[in-house]
């Protein structure tokens, strides 16, 4: 079990395009064995980040380790111990299914032939057909196919199922889940840039969101969904509450709706000293926590 | 058994998964020597981490609840009937807390609320009697 060091440490990672800064002094650290989610909008940094992860882009400041090691100076060791999905795969487009398969697992030392045989069986491909043939879907199932057959400690996936129809979506996570996470599931991290939360939610151990280059919020998702909720309360006629600790109020008339940012119990209180006639709390989600997390901020 | 995952319930998704069991267990939905389901088979069908499963599994043998037989899987361990006691508690104290809940926001006292559940026992009582009688030639 590699669990003494973390798998990604970034420190205060900058990285601008001319003016503009793309990342902007984040930081974060992602334990072995963890499913860690990088949240973010479109353009906030996540994938700039992992292109400095991988030393496909260079820092301009800011300390990254992979492994312990430093992309800019081991980036072979790094490579070989981690997989990749980028949001757009390209491949060979003269090589069939097969030669692609074949092209990649000459990069690596281990190649499962099994689970490969399970994949390919799975997602219905043919391992005859060109890869200039195959539909969007099917192009990210076999770079996922490419990722896990070699059973790498760490799996980066950016951007993985956007654009994809909820069908292939779907057996892309279950695969996450089960081919890729069997085995030594202490050896098995993934690091995971998406918008769409709401799928991954219940395979995210930990998440960074990231705003504008910065960590906005970091947190355990079970202590997340603890520390958010959602409290909706009924009047027997409107009030003027001012509810201060909430991280938003909205009112329609004798019903209140707040959001509490580890403050629920306090804001509870309050609501039930106004005689409600029906009050009732819930988590958030995490991809309710991510709209929310802005508001986080400015509070 | 079902086991369903709620994000919104609050309470974490490993322990969630605990009580789904435990519950499952009391109710005579699993019982003893039955098997749970494999780890992985669960983790993809509930969509959710495989290491979450694992936790649930380690907490409800910890517990003395399932026991976990080498290359066979996790099976639901004869029958503590002090466990599946308090577990049959558990699912009562629920629906009490929410009856709890629902009587302060309706302004209804202890006392009342009290006054209330012994009546409808004695309700459940007295229909239990007639039925008996019923049944007598």
């Amino acid at each position: 079990m590699n669990t003494e060091s973390p798998v990604i440490e970034i420190h205060s990672l900058a990285r601008r395009y001319g003016r503009h800064d793309a990342v902007n002094g984040l930081s974060l650290t992602v334990p072995a064995g963890r499913c860690y989610g990088f949240f973010g909008r479109n353009g906030a940094g996540k994938t700039t980040t992992i292109k400095c992860l991988l030393n496909l882009l260079r820092p301009d400041s800011g300390h990254i380790r992979v492994f312990g090691l430093d992309p800019r100076k081991e980036e072979v060791a790094i490579k070989s111990r981690l997989a990749y999905v980028p949001d757009m795969v390209a491949f060979y487009p003269w090589m069939t299914v097969r030669d692609t398969l074949e092209y990649l697992a000459s990069f690596r030392k281990n190649w499962n032939r099994d689970i490969e045989a399970d994949l390919l069986k799975r997602f219905q491909l043919d391992s005859t057909q060109k890869t200039s043939g195959l539909s969007k879907g099917q192009r990210t199932q076999l770079a996922l196919i490419g990722a896990i057959c070699p059973e790498p400690e760490l799996l980066v996936l950016d951007e993985p199922t956007s654009g994809l129809d909820p069908i292939v979506r779907r057996e892309f996570i279950e695969t996450v889940i089960g081919a890729y996470q069997s085995g030594d599931p202490g050896r098995r991290t993934v690091f995971v840039s998406t918008h769409l939360i709401a799928e991954f939610e219940g395979l995210i151990d930990d998440f960074t969101i990231i705003e504008q280059g910065r960590e906005l919020l970091t947190m355990n998702a079970d202590a997340a969904r603890d520390r958010f909720k959602k409290i909706r309360a009924w009047f027997p006629r409107a009030l003027n509450l001012s509810l201060a600790g909430a991280l938003s109020v909205k009112r329609s008339g004798r019903e209140i709706e707040i959001l509490a940012n580890g403050n629920s119990d306090a804001l509870l209180a309050e609501l039930k000293s106004h005689q409600p006639e029906e009050l009732a709390a819930e988590s958030l989600t995490l991809e309710e926590i991510f709209v929310a997390s802005k508001l986080t901020k400015s509070a | 058994m079902r086991l369903q995952i709620d994000f919104r319930s609050g309470t974490p998704v490993y322990l969630q998964l605990v009580e789904q069991v435990r519950h499952a267990a009391a109710s005579g939905a699993l019982r003893a020597g039955e098997p749970l389901p494999s780890i992985r088979p669960l983790a993809e069908e509930l969509r959710v981490n495989r290491n979450t499963v694992a936790k649930a599994y380690a907490e409800l043998e910890s517990q003395g609840v399932i026991e976990t037989i080498p290359g066979k899987g996790c099976f639901l361990k004869d029958g503590g009937s002090l466990l599946t006691k308090s577990a049959r508690n558990d699912l009562v104290v629920q629906e009490i807390d929410r009856a709890i809940v629902a009587a302060h926001h309706l302004q209804i006292g202890d006392a009342d609320l009290l006054a209330l559940v012994k009546k409808r026992l004695d309700a459940f009582d007295r229909k239990n009697k007639a039925s008996d009688s019923k049944e007598q030639p």
